[in-house]
């Protein structure tokens, strides 16, 4: 053999080894289990914090813990790595997608784990009161982050402007007509901001008292509480213009909309709890949260994410990944989660504790959101729901709110779509 | 063609405005810090030169881990195709041979198909052979190059036969005649090959971004672009460190070696 | 030649072959079987015969991702022979000014589409933006650059016109530099001015590396991925759909890998058929 061949049979034995190092697969020894989460920024820095807790003490499993994008994106990638044979033990995922994932297998029933039967968690947020008929299933799913959609306002401008905090949605349109601030062309504050999305499609929907998915199966969107939902954007976009028209898809939009607000460019702001601390804390004006203007009922869909464990992991990590789990579901991790987020506390014993110690006197914010569980409106343990949500609503009201397109046809048009395979 | 003067230099300097400011900006931004962002987003100049982006970025994702996942992969990736196109290229050039016009064609068609059309059947198969996540599915898809064949190819049809049958005659094996006496001879050749390979795969980010989920083994092309989806608030003075660690390494390559890639690209490189 | 071993030709090519053959043309064919079937990865497979391909069709996806990714590429294409001519034309001197003016228009050659693509992200943002700011201070009218429907397909195009003028003044400079200086004299010694000098001499030899760059930075455009998924996710309403993204978005997104199968059969063909064309029109020649 000559030298060059010998030289690169050295060169590649050394870049086998670092070829090892490089392969992710490699897992070392002990309980070891992966979650792939998808928050950044403040959620982020509480869960490596919570994780480092955990980790200190050595008995435990580690958690090696890969940020893999917003929210979509981790789940587009979680199913994709089940088929390719690389799914993690542990991962949260939306409340519409659980019943699809369910049915399809992919998810670890959790009941034969020791201590599934007294996670005490709060039902609303948790598997028995997110679905219709949650309880009677399998256990798939803890709640992680769970939030409400509520209203952000900004108190002073609405004083200034001599309104009230809107009680309904007729208030809601006066209200913004009376906040809303041209200059010439150009709209210097905006009355109303909303992300365009399906989930807060859905709160006006259900607040209309409608239904997505009727009794039966049969995707109706809504019917005509779907339709008025819609139209209510509509006027306020097109008609009364006093609605920042939507930028962006996804987390683009909310990222926009909740910068608007904070700066002082929208006076009224629907989002998630879950921002209640960012909000809170980089406002330079008094943040008021209030419930949801409602229409004929008092309903709200939850959001944020549930843990769940794939059935498609080793048994050792699952077993890894439900120590965690149970782990995070104690009072103190779930109290700390929720004060340090604005996420709704997921067990009954952090609702008494804070409660107890004054913290919801001294956060009226935190209070209001709390108040919303009371209202839970659950999704159908519907499979399709996911899809209905991605690829029919979503497109569906980006399109027909950037365009104006009547409500009630836009609507008609998504339902024969949702029969489609 | 001599414009006037004064016009050129002023349309140049215009050009080169264009084309120098965005990085300029880039670097700008990657100096500034959170609060100065959100108060006056377009500051000519940060508040105070500071690299507190690029350490928050170093401390939250593993950045140091993507630099070397994504060296190690575009230098395997360069380096395997400048091995494999060798032998085949004076294979295809100098052999008679039966299936010698089959093979030619082979790489002539896969020349033709790009990554974009393969990889959903290529993820599938990776990802039933339990390949995914790891460096094998990064390099291997990639270490036969049709462009590299044929290039070399080209090439070796121009180097005298009498220089392979002297050197066969002296007891030269095939491996010696291919890497210790064509790869000399082809040095401009795989030069720019390795080049245009090095830096394509540096930069790719549709491959990993398909292949890998597991953070041990993302490169700095994916990486950066993590860094964007936050979700409350996009802090661009991150992002634009980010994005500076991510090209600083080719523009490094381009300031040494701009001449060989200018060659690179004129003599039909992609 | 004749091969010293018999075995040897294939020896030397067989990891070439292999990889090709497994990387490049088994793919082809797994993608044309997924085609005829609907699966989501996590459920048995179904078989559903032509159903994707018409319904692809149907629902008017096929169409969107073709006339978005055809309209994409013509801005580019156009933009980048255009404004690669005009560089070319205007740098084509000696000087330090010129060569450094030439490296950083090429430079963007090498850098990541990521970095061009958030970079670019960050100067036309809505609010912050360097471009938007300046818009303003110039008192022209705001626009929503990648967020309205009808401007997002054409920032892309700019932002990827950017990237590869660069490219495209390299071959162009190439082109001018072999065009022998003789033909200049002649034609200025039969009276010719300038303008008619390009005419007559500098237009007509430019014309391979014109076709040159055109194949390439359509075949290229075809296949934009990056600025898609970072920019825009194909939106806002699909605007911004193109051909390999909406391939993404199916797989990954949607999880229809019959349906991305599909489009995957349509898009090889495509990119394919154009990149045989340009095979056809330069094989073996240098453009330098």
């Amino acid at each position: 053999m000559s030298s060059r061949v010998s030289r690169r049979s050295v060169l590649s034995a050394s870049l086998a080894s670092a070829l090892g190092a490089c392969d992710a697969r490699l897992a070392g020894g002990g309980e070891r289990a992966a979650l792939w989460y998808s928050y950044g920024g403040k959620n982020r820095e509480v869960l490596e914090r919570l994780l480092a807790r955990f980790h200190r003490d050595p008995q435990r499993p580690r958690i090696d813990a890969t940020f893999q994008g917003d929210y979509f994106e981790s789940l587009a990638k979680v199913r994709t790595a089940i088929a390719a044979g690389a799914a993690p033990a542990l991962t949260h995922v939306v409340a519409e997608v659980v019943p699809y994932l369910a049915e399809a297998g992919a998810l670890e029933p959790l009941d034969r784990y020791e201590g599934a039967a007294d996670l005490d968690l709060v039902p609303g947020i948790a598997q028995s009161g997110t679905y219709l008929g949650g309880a009677e299933r399998p256990l798939v799913a803890v709640p992680f982050n769970r939030s409400v959609p509520v209203m952000y306002v900004n108190k002073v401008m609405l004083e200034r402007a001599g309104v009230g905090i809107p009680q309904n949605w007729a208030e809601l349109r006066a209200g913004a007509n009376a906040l809303t601030l041209r200059r010439g062309t150009e709209v210097a504050v905006w009355g109303f901001e909303c992300p365009v999305s399906w989930w807060f499609w859905v709160a006006l929907l259900a607040s209309a008292g409608g239904k997505v998915v009727d009794a039966s199966g049969e995707v109706t969107l809504g019917g005509d509480a779907g339709v008025r939902a819609l139209d209510l954007w509509q006027t306020l976009i097109h008609r009364d213009r006093v609605m920042r028209p939507p930028l962006g898809r996804d987390y683009n939009a909310w990222q926009v909309t909740t910068q608007d607000f904070l700066s002082g460019r929208a006076a009224i702001l629907w989002s998630s709890a879950a921002f209640l601390r960012y909000i809170e804390e980089s406002a330079r004006f008094p943040v008021t949260v209030a419930p949801l203007p409602r229409d004929v009922r008092h309903a709200v869909p939850t959001g944020g994410t549930l843990f769940v464990i794939l059935r498609a992991a080793e048994e050792r990590e699952k077993r890894a990944a439900w120590q965690f789990l149970r782990w995070m579901t104690e009072r103190e991790q779930t109290t700390e989660w929720s004060t340090s987020t604005g996420y709704l506390p997921a067990t009954r014993a952090a609702v008494h504790e804070l409660t107890r110690t004054g913290y919801y006197d001294a956060h009226p914010s935190d209070k209001v959101v709390l108040g919303e569980l009371d209202a839970i409106e659950p999704w159908p343990w519907s499979p399709t729901l996911f899809r209905v949500q991605r690829e029919i609503m979503d497109p569906l009201l980006e399109n027909a709110v950037l365009e104006g397109t009547d409500a009630a046809r836009a609507l008609e048009k998504g339902r024969r779509e949702a029969l489609l395979p | 063609m001599k414009p006037r003067f004064p016009v050129a230099a002023l349309v140049s300097a215009v050009v080169a405005l264009v084309w120098v400011g965005p990085y300029t900006w880039m670097a700008i931004t990657s100096f500034k810090t959170l609060p100065e962002l959100l108060d006056n987003p377009t500051a000519l100049w940060p508040d105070a030169l500071t690299f507190a982006a690029y350490r928050e970025v170093w401390a939250t994702v593993p950045m140091a881990r993507y630099l070397l996942n994504t060296a190690v992969m575009a230098v395997l990736i360069a380096v395997l195709q400048i091995a494999l196109a060798l032998p085949a290229g004076f294979a295809l050039a100098k052999l008679d041979f039966v299936g010698r016009r089959a093979a030619f064609g082979l790489v002539l068609v896969c020349l033709l198909i790009p990554a974009q059309a393969t990889f959903v059947p290529v993820f599938l198969m990776l990802g039933q052979a339990g390949l995914i996540n790891t460096m094998a599915a990064l390099v291997l898809p990639f270490g036969a190059s049709a462009l590299g064949t044929f290039l070399v190819r080209q090439a070796c049809l121009s180097i005298p036969d009498e220089l392979i049958e002297a050197a066969r005659l002296d007891g030269a094996g095939d491996l010696h005649i291919v890497y210790r006496l064509l790869a000399p001879a082809l040095k401009p050749t795989l030069a720019a090959l390795f080049l245009l390979s090095f830096v394509f795969h540096w930069n790719d980010y549709f491959w990993p971004l398909v292949m890998t989920t597991d953070d041990r083994i993302r490169t700095v092309p994916v990486g950066i672009a993590l860094l964007r989806e936050q979700g409350s608030g996009v802090r661009w003075h991150l992002v634009m460190a980010g994005n500076v660690i991510l090209s600083a390494p080719t523009l490094v390559v381009f300031a040494i070696a701009q001449r060989h890639l200018v060659r690179a690209v004129t003599t039909r490189g992609f | 030649m004749k091969p010293a071993r018999p075995h040897e030709p294939y020896l030397l090519l067989l990891p070439t072959v292999l990889l090709l053959t497994l990387f490049f043309l088994v793919p082809f064919f797994v993608a044309a079987k997924e085609s005829l079937y609907s699966w989501d990865l996590l459920t048995p497979r179904t078989y559903v015969g032509l159903a994707n391909y018409r319904l692809l069709w149907e629902r008017g996806e096929l169409w969107r991702a073709f006339r978005n990714t055809l309209a994409y590429s013509a801005v580019v294409v156009s933009g980048a022979l255009v404004l690669g001519l005009l560089l070319a034309l205007l740098l084509d001197r000696k000087g330090r000014l010129a060569a450094f003016v030439r490296g950083t228009v090429f430079s963007a050659y090498v850098v990541s589409w990521v970095a061009v693509a958030l970079l670019f992200m960050w100067m036309l943002d809505g609010e912050a933006g360097v471009v938007t700011r300046v818009v303003v201070a110039l008192g022209l009218p705001k626009k929503n650059w990648l967020g309205d429907p009808a401007v997002a397909l054409y920032t892309l195009a700019v932002v990827s016109i950017w990237k590869i003028a660069g490219y495209s003044m390299i071959v162009f400079l190439a082109g001018l530099q072999d065009i022998p200086p003789v033909l200049y004299e002649a034609a200025a010694l039969d009276g010719a001015g300038r303008i008619m000098r390009f005419r007559s001499v500098t237009w007509p030899a430019l014309g391979p590396s014109a076709a040159f760059v055109a194949t390439t930075s359509l075949i290229l455009s075809f296949q934009a991925f990056d600025v898609v998924r970072i920019m825009t996710q194909g939106g806002p309403v699909h605007a911004t759909q193109l051909f390999v993204y909406a391939i993404y978005e199916q797989i990954f997104l949607n999880l229809r890998v019959g349906r991305a199968s599909a489009l995957t059969v349509l898009f090889g063909v495509l990119v394919f058929s154009l990149a045989a064309l340009q095979l056809r029109l330069f094989r073996g020649r240098g453009v330098a």
